[in-house]
């Protein structure tokens, strides 16, 4: 009995060695990009590469991205793009998954479905003629011309519409009887009954449009007007490969993501699992 | 009972702001859901038949003609090659990576969290963040991975290897997400079932492919579903990475879709590129639902 306990723990103490390993291995390109900020030019054309930076002291390439680049100007505009996009898509969301959770009214179904079949449509391909769209409406090189084809959230309605759901009707009848408006019931009971869901699904627009690359892109020419992922690939060019700097940036431009995604890690852990596979 | 009753609001009340609340509340997200996707697909497809400028004006009908110049472009046969040989290899080797994470990390043990969140960190990279880490990466002089492996080619440099070269990233920078997927459906898996097999005498290889693998198959058949969208749709590392080359060899539909239309201003031959991609995603879908659906009815 003792000899089957002891070979499970040997076998249990394998399987997160192993498990570590993988891991590392999976983070391995993370570790690289970070250690290689702290890495003079010098040290980047040695051969054999290095894979610790000499000294951790070395902060020249940030100063120099700094200098090459305006790496807070990028910042800003991919925050603000970041929470345009994230409040009104919320915004948007809340709205419509509370008139679909309690409200009945002509076309209910054909309407939920014409919101949910977006869905079907890749963003992808649409990027185009889109982009004349925003163009024609002389959107380009702004705010709202980088989030405003990101309004449409069918997955965060629909997740919300689930969370509204299962709010007791009784509840919100009791309220109305006692003059509590919708939007009052909405703003007062039911948003902050709901916080865990829409924590997930703001850091997850957030974190979403925060890390966009193509359409930024595509509206943007400006360089006052880029965005932080589109700003990071555009330090380093044919003739002049500043590899050390570009990690420098890359570093930067992971910290607000990779903050977000460790404090929430389980929040968005529970939710994001429990709703992609309806989404 | 009143409580599965929907709430109807009292008709003597019921005025016409009333009536019209719900519909104002769906509005905005219905304004912005047909302005930037349901009118540009529409007119995408417009697009496609028609002749359009370079201010992406219609100028006229032009039949199946943008059709007819698209296929028979050798460029095109080579963006639609490439798209399909990612998919092909993005999905079978991201859902069988995944879904071995997930078998390794299933059991909740002390260090549990730490190597959980060494697989899922990957979904917190951006893009073009993860892009140009793997461009230094891979590079063939100064990069780490070369050096560790004892390779000599450049895997963006080289027409032979740089669409594996994007695949990797690509591959990659699925792990996380899909990783919780699977986590989440392995231990969604009752307990006593495996129990029950383990006192069967069945073992792991059955028990997974008995029991754990058929509950599992919607997991496995929405990963496979969303990273074909995914693989169909690769442009961005491609942008960043390659250019399309080198002498195309990473060209991909939507890369030739964002060139010829953003680049070039032939936006009628974008429009075809985009459905050609869109149809073909949408076949590749139903295809996967038709499997789906053969396999868990001859179970």
């Amino acid at each position: 009995m003792s000899g089957l306990k002891q070979r499970r723990m040997l076998g249990g103490i394998a399987v997160q060695i192993t498990a570590l390993l993988v891991g590392l291995t999976i983070i391995f390109p993370i570790i690289y990009g970070i250690l290689g900020a702290f890495k003079s030019p010098a040290e980047f054309s040695a051969y054999p590469p290095s894979f610790w930076p000499k000294s951790f002291a070395y902060t020249q390439n940030f100063q120099d991205a700094f200098a090459r680049v305006p790496f807070l100007r990028y910042g800003l505009n991919s925050l603000i793009v970041a929470l345009i996009g994230t409040t009104a898509r919320l915004l948007f969301a809340v709205l419509a998954a509370f008139a679909f959770a309690f409200y009945d009214f002509r076309f209910k179904k054909t309407l939920f479905l014409v919101i949910l079949a977006t869905m079907m449509l890749p963003g992808d391909t649409l990027l185009v003629t889109n982009y004349l769209t925003v163009s024609r409406l002389g959107l380009l090189n702004s705010y709202l011309g980088m989030a405003i084809t990101s309004f449409v959230g069918a997955t965060q309605m629909f997740m919300l519409r689930q969370s509204f759901l299962t709010f007791p009707r009784d509840l919100k009848e009791a309220g109305q009887i006692d003059g509590c408006g919708d939007l009052r019931f909405l703003a007062t009971i039911l948003l902050p009954i709901s916080k865990p869901v829409l924590v997930t699904l703001s850091v997850q627009s957030f974190v979403t449009l925060w890390n966009a690359y193509l359409w930024p892109l595509l509206v943007t020419n400006s360089t006052n007007m880029r965005t932080i992922q589109v700003g990071i690939t555009m330090i380093t060019s044919f003739e002049d490969t500043n590899y050390h700097l570009v990690l420098a940036g890359v570093t930067l431009s992971l910290i607000p993501a990779f903050l977000l995604f460790i404090v929430l890690r389980r929040n968005i852990h529970r939710n994001m699992t429990a709703g992609a596979l309806v989404g | 009972m009143s409580e599965v009753q929907p709430i109807q609001l009292p008709l003597a009340r019921g005025s016409l702001m009333r009536k019209a609340k719900p519909y104002l509340f769906i509005l905005p997200i219905l304004v912005f859901a047909v302005g930037f996707i349901y009118y540009p697909f529409f007119k995408t497809f417009l697009f496609s038949f028609s002749t359009v400028n370079a201010k992406g004006v219609i100028t006229g009908f032009a039949g199946l003609d943008n059709f007819n110049y698209l296929f028979s472009r050798r460029d095109f046969k080579i963006a639609l090659e490439n798209t399909l040989k990612i998919t092909a290899i993005n999905v079978p080797v991201t859902v069988l990576i995944t879904m071995g994470l997930a078998l390794l990390a299933n059991k909740k043990r002390r260090l549990s969290p730490v190597y959980e969140t060494m697989f899922t960190l990957p979904m917190a990279i951006a893009m073009s963040a993860a892009a140009m880490i793997f461009k230094v990466l891979l590079n063939p002089t100064v990069g780490y991975l070369n050096y560790a492996l004892g390779l000599d080619f450049g895997w963006y440099q080289s027409r032979d290897y740089a669409l594996y070269g994007i695949l990797m990233l690509t591959v990659w920078m699925g792990i996380g997400f899909d990783f919780l997927l699977f986590l989440s459906a392995f231990r969604a898996v009752p307990e006593q079932l495996i129990e029950a097999g383990i006192m069967d005498g069945a073992g792991w290889l059955s028990r997974f492919f008995k029991i754990q693998l058929p509950l599992i198959s919607p997991t496995i058949l929405y990963v496979t579903l969303t990273n074909m969208v995914l693989a169909m749709m690769v442009s961005g590392p491609v942008i960043i990475l390659t250019q399309g080359g080198p002498a195309r060899s990473t060209t991909t539909l939507i890369f030739m879709m964002y060139n010829s239309g953003y680049g070039s201003a032939n936006y009628s031959l974008s429009a075809c590129i985009s459905l050609v991609a869109f149809a073909l995603t949408f076949a590749l879908a139903l295809l996967a639902f038709y499997v789906e659906r053969k396999r868990v009815h001859y179970q």
